[in-house]
């Protein structure tokens, strides 16, 4: 009878298995935050990593209002080689900084082919928002 | 050989201990990809999309400067294969439209308690006629706000794709005009993977 060999059948894929899931545990969340204050056009853009900020690019900030109620689009461009796949969330903002209706907007998924842009568009929640910030996240 | 056992030995250790039962509480608008299955993302991104397009179309806009209409949510028609609450899809978008200070809503699912107040405070004895809500003085409905939810599910032996539609619309009572409508469609796609 041959002698199964231990290390190879058993402790080898489980190391294998063991080291994949520690590299997948070590997946980051990132965010990048686009702030428009009334009707200047200020944008500041922060990240807590480089992988978002490499990949992704927020670009041509409109706003407007429809009736007294905060209108707002913003260009997502990937300017990466692959699919990149994220999600955003508004954020919505009264005079004084005060965020409103929070948890009221989910986190949209969405996906970007490489060199590809997409519009994202929202409206504030009630009128006394006048800034608001686009979050992005892996 | 011994050292690299033990390091194998250590890292199953870990594996074992991260399987045992963990209760966390998570973001509950972060998206959920759990099953193929309408979920919550599915229901607060329709209701997001919907109210933005409700609240931001012109004639809308323009009906809604100097007034709040009066709407009436009807059910929404679920012709997906799914069970879905589509009552808790509207309860969503019918909050949203009331915070943004456009509309007022008459509300059905409350008829009946409403009626047995009313009948309490006219009848019982017990509460100042002066004070007590008179019948014959409610508001009624301009508007009817109701919609459909469809699907189409598409799969072989290796994946599956689900694509929703929901549409909802807005009726002017008495004139019978939809003064709008919208729609939110969602597109869904797994495989199967073998991990």
């Amino acid at each position: 009878m041959k002698n199964i060999n231990l290390y190879n059948v058993v402790w080898k894929p489980l190391f294998i298995v063991g080291v994949s899931m520690s590299l997948l545990a070590c997946a980051v969340n990132e965010t990048a935050t686009v702030v428009v204050d009334g009707n200047q056009s200020t944008q500041i853009i922060e990240t807590n990593s480089g992988v978002l900020a490499d990949s992704l690019s927020i670009s041509n900030t409109k706003i407007g209002y429809a009736g007294d109620l905060l209108k707002v689009q913003a260009t997502i461009t990937n300017d990466s080689n692959d699919d990149v796949d994220f999600r955003y969330k508004f954020k919505w903002l009264d005079k004084d900084g005060f965020e409103i209706a929070i948890d009221g907007r989910p986190w949209t998924p969405m996906l970007i082919t490489p060199y590809e842009s997409k519009s994202v568009q929202g409206v504030a929640p009630n009128p006394s928002a006048n800034s608001f910030k686009i979050l992005l996240q892996n | 050989m011994k050292l690299v056992q033990i390091l194998m030995i250590v890292i199953a250790s870990f594996m074992i201990v991260a399987c045992s039962n963990k209760i966390s509480y998570g973001d509950a608008t972060s998206v959920e990809t759990t099953t193929m299955g309408f979920g919550s993302t599915d229901l607060q991104s329709i209701a997001a999309k919907l109210v933005d397009d409700l609240i931001a179309f012109p004639p809308i806009v323009q009906m809604t400067a100097a007034r709040r209409p009066v709407v009436f949510v009807d059910k929404v028609k679920n012709k997906t294969t799914e069970h879905i609450d589509t009552e808790s899809i509207t309860d969503t978008i019918q909050t949203k439209l009331l915070q943004s200070g456009k509309f007022r809503f008459v509300d059905m699912t409350a008829v009946k308690a409403v009626q047995e107040q009313m009948q309490f405070q006219m009848d019982s004895g017990m509460v100042d006629p002066g004070k007590a809500a008179a019948f014959g003085k409610q508001t009624g409905a301009e508007f009817m706000l109701y919609g459909n939810m469809s699907s189409i599910v598409k799969r072989n032996s290796d994946a599956k794709d689900v694509y929703y539609k929901f549409t909802l619309k807005l009726v002017n009572l008495e004139s019978g005009i939809m003064e709008w409508a919208g729609e939110k469609e969602i597109r869904k796609s797994g495989e199967k993977s073998f991990f």
